[in-house]
């Protein structure tokens, strides 16, 4: 059977298929790609794609090759070498046994997808291929991939839609959180003028922000009955650090959120590095359908 | 009982909270129940899924679902706020060994066995599922066996955990960190991942729990 062999593998490279969606009443949630319109533009690269993507972080991702195959990768701005022969980013690749892909860190990103004509031969899990590090569920031996893990690819794929295209530019918008009314005016005032930057804890779970103006400092702790997360909320911690939680966040929880951010500018948050400013912007809901 | 009203919340812009109360109590934890049973029988084109929480019932949307048609759907399941919210009986052995059992009895001013006791005495509701796979709530206890949360969270408990705080009872399916009380283990498992579906009790359910033998 077809294959790659992973040679190199960076820190939480996971299988990812769009989600493993309707468990949420089971306490689990979706999971699927942090960049879902990369992960979906990957499969458009190609006239069929598995449902599966392979989804590197930042370090990139090393793999050898075992059979004829058509593979696209995308996301970021990679480096790319096949066989040591520099590529452009995006790419679509018609590859070969022995054939040798080196993916590399490159000018901007936090996740790339590599996808193939195929499925990736690993059984689904209520309902979805996709991994689940907190749970440890899912994907491929419900971990991460590493360097020698061999990825049998299997039944032929179908054609992709390629995603819409998004705002690239500007604030994340986000609308206002379940808990915004429990925020003093001037603290969502704060929260709305002043620059976040994103902090180097990160993963897929959630990311940390740098709050340097310390907006959320000295927020009487609130008892809150936990209730239900979505990808995008903003919830402030005890002391006071804010963190967007992400694909694998806890099904609920009992922090208040000031904020949830669009669908939409998901995706570009997730591919920003650690350090880069952010801000938000309030819209509506009718601006953010 | 008067009806509860809810708020629609929206949840960013591809999910709707339909919270019955900001704060826990029996009334609205029924209520939430309730109306996720009858919005699963009933389905309302444009959900593409519906969790019932402690408190509220989340309703995940298909793109492009107007709000406002969904508060006139919701509101005709809405059912009587003191419907029974009828589920199974199940009991749960547990062995009380957990490393907090000592200090939660003496808080409360009763002995390890009293307390125990006290635990078992009458049966709970299954609350809410959620927080992990599996994980559940089960409630209220007495206004004698209320205890808030620890001060501090524990790195790691194993699935099958047995944690109290807040008036309840909870089960950890699943390895977890947690701020609650740790009384006791249960071999019962409420987290499958290779069975459909993976979880076996149900918002509703009656829960009895045992010292197991």
């Amino acid at each position: 059977m077809t294959a790659i062999e992973i040679t190199r593998a960076g820190p939480l490279t996971t299988l990812q298929d769009a989600g493993r969606f309707g468990m949420l009443a089971q306490g689990i949630s979706a999971s699927g790609p942090m960049d879902a319109g990369a992960f979906r533009a990957a499969g458009a690269m190609l006239e069929q794609a598995g449902s599966t993507a392979i989804e590197f972080t930042r370090a990139g991702l090393d793999f050898s090759v075992d059979g004829p195959v058509r593979a696209a990768c995308a996301g970021g701005a990679f480096s790319l070498a096949v066989n040591g022969n520099r590529r452009e980013w995006p790419a679509r690749l018609g590859l070969d046994t022995g054939d040798v892909v080196s993916i590399t860190p490159g000018a901007a990103g936090n996740y790339g997808y590599l996808r193939f004509d195929r499925e990736i031969d690993v059984a689904p899990l209520l309902g979805s291929r996709s991994t689940n590090l907190t749970v440890g569920l899912g994907g491929f031996k419900r971990r991460a991939l590493r360097a020698g893990d061999r990825i049998a690819l299997g039944a032929m794929g179908a054609a992709v839609e390629a995603a819409a295209a998004v705002e690239t530019e500007g604030p994340i918008r986000v609308l206002w959180g379940l808990h915004a009314d429990l925020f003093d005016g001037a603290v969502r005032r704060g929260f709305v003028e002043t620059v976040f930057q994103v902090s180097p804890s990160l993963d897929r779970m959630g990311i940390r922000l740098a709050d340097p103006a310390q907006i959320f400092r000295g927020q009487r702790r609130l008892t809150l009955v936990s209730d239900a997360i979505v990808p995008g909320d903003i919830q402030i911690l005890g002391d006071g650090t804010p963190i967007v939680l992400m694909r694998d966040h806890q099904p609920v929880g009992g922090f208040p959120r000031i904020a949830t951010v669009v669908s939409a500018d998901l995706d570009r948050l997730a591919q920003m590095r650690p350090g880069s400013d952010i801000r938000f912007r309030p819209v509506t809901l009718e601006h953010a359908r | 009982m008067a009806d509860l009203i809810p708020t629609l919340l929206p949840l960013g812009d591809g999910a709707v909270l339909v919270r019955f109360s900001a704060e826990l109590s029996d009334a609205a934890n029924r209520a939430a129940v309730g109306l996720a049973r009858r919005l699963t029988a009933e389905p309302i084109t444009g959900v593409a899924e519906v969790a019932p929480g402690l408190v509220s019932v989340l309703l995940r949307l298909e793109p492009g679902v107007e709000f406002s048609r969904l508060r006139g759907e919701i509101m005709l399941r809405m059912g009587a706020a003191d419907a029974p919210v009828a589920g199974q009986e199940r009991e749960i052995a547990v062995r009380f060994d957990g490393e907090d059992l000592g200090e939660v009895a003496e808080r409360l001013g009763f002995s390890r066995e009293a307390f125990v006791a006290r635990h078992n005495g009458a049966p709970l509701r299954l609350l809410a599922t959620g927080f992990a796979p599996g994980f559940v709530y089960c409630g209220f206890h007495g206004s004698d066996l209320v205890l808030p949360r620890r001060e501090s969270v524990r790195p790691m408990v194993p699935a099958g955990t047995v944690l109290f705080a807040a008036g309840q009872t909870a089960i950890a399916a699943t390895p977890i960190r947690t701020g609650w009380h740790v009384i006791g283990t249960t071999t019962f498992q409420n987290f499958d991942p290779a069975a459909d579906p993976p979880t076996r009790l149900r918002a509703g359910d009656t829960i009895r729990f045992r010292v197991a033998a």
